[in-house]
């Protein structure tokens, strides 16, 4: 059973994976390591945790996945982002950048800008 | 959209399973290998390289095991394996599984039957269009007192009523009928054209019956059924044009009725003529079976309030041969006139096989806690390796679900077969024609079964639970558990006892009655006495004269038969030919009754040899004479309890009464009074009235043609004594249709519906006591087993054998007695349903329940004693050496 803090890294790990995924579709490895260099390397993802979450965001409807042969023709299991996918990833960037300003709001008492 | 790739992922997880689960190995192999490229490429040795892959990524098999659960089918895997599990150890105990299927399969389809029953008369609506629409229209003159339409009381609705669209009647009647064949007696419907157009029926073939129809003197026409055009001219579209021959007239077909159609409205009947009213001349008789069909949007109340209108318009122009003003026309949902009582006689069905399928449920639930106790071993094993709590709980259910899968459609293919039984078990319901298993009986059963699954797990299920729990704290979880089991066992014993014993009252109550009813003095020596009914048709028997003729003849033919003592005429026979027709209001001269309270009683008419024929012996005055003609002053002669009944401290003979309402007609003498005869059933009082067959039915000659038997009393066979009348008959006439009864018979067929039910509940009872006693066997044969070791130490140490068997017997007896008088208790306060089924015994019969407490504690003791006697058997030290 999972508890409240991997709930947070859940959503967190999934909001990661659909930006990743937004510029172009790829396999479970090169999502890890496009995380990693979005990131800056402030998060480093546990590679096996990415697994599941990319299984329960296919039974979301976020993402597709398809068996495509790579660059070193190998066959690789790509993921593409759904139509549905996309819009999660607006709603995710928006949600965060009022949670973000909040907190921003709250630790350094003035209003950040563009909000109210 | 979501909830669609939600599906459809995780229902390709479940087909694809092994494909998918061979696809994420490769896809993490791919991944590892690229992390080991990856590595290389950054400058580790191989070695090197694929440890820090691996770190890197997090234990493979745990990865892969909870990508194999985000695909969300872990329930639906578990429950098709533990499904497949069950269905692996019931295959291993077949006695086990067949037992338990066979209990709750007839269970479950008895009920089903019973529910498609009711579901068919009791909820469904009629098989007419807007059946909302139809009403019975009655004459009415209190809460309960209803009687049929006359001709001056259709004419009249028809011609005003505001509140209905159509509006008609129908006569049942017995006549001569022949179509292709030879003529035979049947019951046809003599139906207005209003009658289909109110029900909205519409023919296959050809019309039904139109206005033009009715005038009298207009052609005679008939609608006959799909059945009857089949049988008598070959196919449907053959009998139009064609002719039926109805009391010797000839009737053109004009249209067949849709297949299945054999009763319209609760009449049943292959043939429909028109009926053609007579202008009318008095009020009466009130025979018609009146149907209307409410206007789109009128209520029923203003339609009571429209025919009650009518009624009080009416009645001045007819009072002097009707004086109940309180008789008002009352409309009534057609459906509810239809069912009638028959709710009653379906809820007491219903509850019996309700109390049967609980006993059945509380039987297989007590089965499975054996097995499950059987089985704590394994489930503690499984519980100790992490099987939690709720997937133990499931493994039970699966099993108990499994059974109960099986047991639905065993009990659909009882319900299936059943259906047919219905028509045997209650001939006379109403509606029996519609009667099915639709989709509703199909949810029925599917819900019994599920909902019989669940139950019979529970107890397992709750027992099994603590037992586990318990178990992973002390180590003394038997003693504590065994009792919980035993506890609950005891408690499902009791319950079948509880649940068993209202049925065996019921059955011994109705049974009490049934014997009381056969006991009933009749009135009359039944041996060597036969009847045979002749109906004239009217066409050729129009005039008094010819009738009276024949009736001569027949009866001079009918005094000749072999071993013929005597021989008589009567318009009713015994035991209960007055519940359908043949009684009459009258009122007595010296103490008018008030309007509409006149007394009723059954009236027939007879001939003076009829009485010695039936060995009805005279009292006080007279019997009739050939003087007591048609044109004679009217004379009765009444029974001894009608006697005492309307005259208690007066000699009846010499009193007037006034019959039948006819305030014109001459004053009716009393002349003689005779011994007690039922016509009313066993049940019903012994009043009569008897006319001189001369004289019946002088006032109401609109009632001919008649129905009238022969009775003799002869010596020889009946079989002899009836194809000699059948000669004579035959002689007079070659076309009359007759029915042959012997007065035995008729008295055997009076009492059928409660020997029916009387059938019915004692099989349900039987049943039920077989189940509780199969259910406390149970319970002791296992207590003896479980015990098995206590008992040896106490046989080694010098108990005898007949105080183990007053051990174990005690304690099964215990329950029986609880679980006896718990049902007592609950069977007293349901007592009063039955109370309209029984004749002259009381629900709370005292005698009736000291038996059937009595007869169920036998059973019980018989089912105790067998497992105790095995308890006595039992060898200490073999017993010692099995642990």
């Amino acid at each position: 059973m999972p508890d409240d803090r991997s709930d947070l890294l859940q959503g967190t790990l999934e909001m990661l994976v659909l930006k990743a995924l937004s510029l172009e579709p790829m396999h479970g490895w090169g999502i890890g390591q496009r995380i990693d260099q979005l990131s800056g390397e402030v998060f480093h993802v546990n590679q096996g945790s990415l697994y599941p979450a990319l299984q329960r965001m296919l039974r979301k409807g976020w993402i597709r996945s398809e068996w495509r042969v790579t660059e070193n023709n190998r066959r690789a299991r790509y993921y593409t982002l759904t139509r549905a996918g996309r819009r999660r990833l607006d709603e995710e960037a928006a949600t965060w950048e009022r949670t973000s300003a909040a907190v921003n709001w709250v630790l350094r008492g003035r209003p950040a800008k563009g909000t109210t | 959209m979501s909830l669609f790739s939600d599906l459809s992922e995780r229902a390709r997880a479940l087909f694809y399973g092994e494909q998918q689960s061979r696809e994420v190995d490769e896809e993490l192999r791919f991944h590892l290998e690229r992390e080991v490229q990856e590595n290389v490429r950054k400058g580790m040795d191989p070695e090197q390289a694929r440890r820090q892959a691996l770190l890197a990524f997090g234990g493979v098999e745990r990865v892969r095991e909870e990508t194999w659960e985000a695909r969300g089918v872990r329930p639906v895997v578990d429950l098709t394996s533990d499904m497949r599990y069950a269905f692996r150890t019931l295959g291993r105990n077949r006695g086990f599984t067949l037992a338990a299927v066979a209990v709750l399969g007839l269970a479950i389809g008895a009920s089903t039957v019973v529910f498609g029953v009711v579901n068919s008369v009791l909820l469904s609506e009629l098989p007419y269009p807007h059946p909302e629409r139809l009403v019975r229209i009655h004459q009415q003159n209190s809460p309960t007192n209803r009687f049929g339409l006359s001709a001056v009381d259709y004419q009249a609705i028809r011609d005003q009523a505001r509140t209905l669209e159509a509006v008609g009647v129908v006569l049942m009647r017995d006549v001569s009928l022949s179509g292709a064949g030879r003529p035979e007696q049947a019951r046809v419907g003599w139906a207005t054209a209003g009658f289909f157009r109110a029900l909205g029926v519409s023919p296959v073939r050809g019309r039904t019956l139109a206005p033009p129809d009715e005038e009298p003197g207009a052609p005679p026409v008939a609608v006959v059924s799909y059945a009857f055009a089949v049988q008598a001219f070959g196919d449907a579209a053959a009998a139009v044009g064609r002719s039926v021959t109805i009391d010797g007239v000839s009737h053109t077909v004009v249209g067949v009725l849709p297949r299945g159609t054999d009763r319209l409205a609760a009449a049943r009947a292959a043939v429909w003529p028109v009926l053609q009213l007579e202008p009318p001349k008095r009020r009466g008789p009130f025979t018609l079976y009146g149907v209307g069909r409410l206007r789109e949007g009128v209520s029923l109340e203003a339609a009571v309030r429209d025919l009650a209108d009518i009624s009080r318009r009416i009645f001045p122009t007819w009072a002097s041969g009707f004086q109940d003003r309180t008789a008002l026309l009352t409309p009534v949902p057609l459906r509810a006139a239809i069912v009638g009582n028959a709710g009653r006689h379906l809820g007491i069905f219903g509850g019996a096989v309700a109390l049967v399928l609980l006993i059945a449920v509380a039987n297989v639930a007590t089965l499975m806690l054996v097995r499950a106790s059987a089985r704590e071993r394994e489930l503690a094993v499984r519980a100790s390796l992490g099987a939690t709590r709720s997937r133990l709980a499931r493994l039970l259910v699966a099993e108990s679900l499994v059974v109960a899968t099986l047991a639905g459609l065993a009990g659909w293919v009882v319900a299936t077969f059943g259906l047919r039984l219905v028509g045997v078990l209650d001939p006379n319901l109403p509606r029996l024609g519609e009667v099915a298993l639709g989709g509703r009986a199909l949810g029925f059963a599917a819900a019994a079964a599920a909902a019989s699954g669940i139950l019979v797990s529970l107890p397992a299920v709750s027992v099994v639970l603590a037992s586990v729990a318990s178990s992973l704290r002390s180590d003394d979880r038997r003693a504590g558990t065994s009792q919980r089991a035993n506890l609950v066992r005891g408690a499902l014993v009791v319950s079948e006892f509880a649940l068993a014993l209202p049925l065996l009252l019921g059955a011994g109550l109705l049974l009490n009655s049934f014997l009381r009813l056969q006991r009933v003095d009749p009135g009359f020596d039944p041996a060597g006495v036969v009847g045979v009914s002749v109906s004239l048709p009217a066409a050729r028997y129009s005039d008094m004269a010819t009738a009276d003729r024949f009736w001569r003849q027949a009866l001079e033919r009918a005094q000749a038969a072999p071993g013929a003592v005597a021989a008589g005429l009567s318009t009713a026979l015994p035991p209960n030919d007055a519940l359908t027709g043949d009684v009459n209001n009258f009122d007595l001269v010296a103490h008018p009754a008030p309007a509409g309270a006149q007394p009723t009683s059954p009236w027939s008419g007879v001939t003076e040899g009829y009485f010695q024929a039936l060995g009805v012996a005279l009292l006080d005055g007279r019997l009739f004479t050939p003087a007591d003609s048609s044109g004679a002053p009217p004379v009765v002669i009444v029974s001894r309890s009608w006697a005492e009944h309307y005259f208690p401290d007066q000699q009846a003979v010499g009193q007037e009464i006034v019959a039948g309402g006819c305030t014109e007609c001459p004053p009716t003498t009393v002349i003689g009074v005779v011994g007690d005869v039922k016509y009313l059933g066993l049940a019903g009082s012994a009043d009569a009235v008897y006319e001189p067959l001369a004289q019946y039915g002088s006032q109401a000659k609109a009632m001919n043609p008649q129905t009238v038997s022969l009775v003799v009393r002869s010596t020889a066979p009946p079989s002899a004594v009836f194809s000699a009348i059948r000669e004579g008959l035959r002689a007079l006439d070659p076309e009359l249709p007759t029915v042959e009864t012997t007065l035995s018979q008729r008295l055997q067929s009076s009492v059928a519906d409660p020997r029916r039910w009387t059938a019915i509940v004692a099989g349900f009872a039987a049943t039920a006591v077989l189940l509780a006693a199969l259910g406390v066997f149970g319970l002791m044969s296992y207590v003896v087993r479980q015990r098995r070791r206590e008992i040896g130490v106490r046989m080694a140490l010098g108990a005898e054998p007949a105080s183990v068997i007053r051990m174990i017997v005690g304690r099964g007896m215990r329950y029986a007695l609880l679980g006896t008088g718990i049902g007592l208790g609950v069977a007293l306060l349901q007592a009063r349903w039955l109370r309209a089924l029984l004749f002259e015994v009381a629900p709370t019969d005292p005698g009736t329940i000291a038996a059937v407490a009595a007869l169920l504690l036998v059973v019980a003791l018989a089912a105790c004693w067998l497992p105790g006697r095995r308890a006595a058997h039992i060898r200490p030290l073999e017993a010692l050496a099995a642990e």
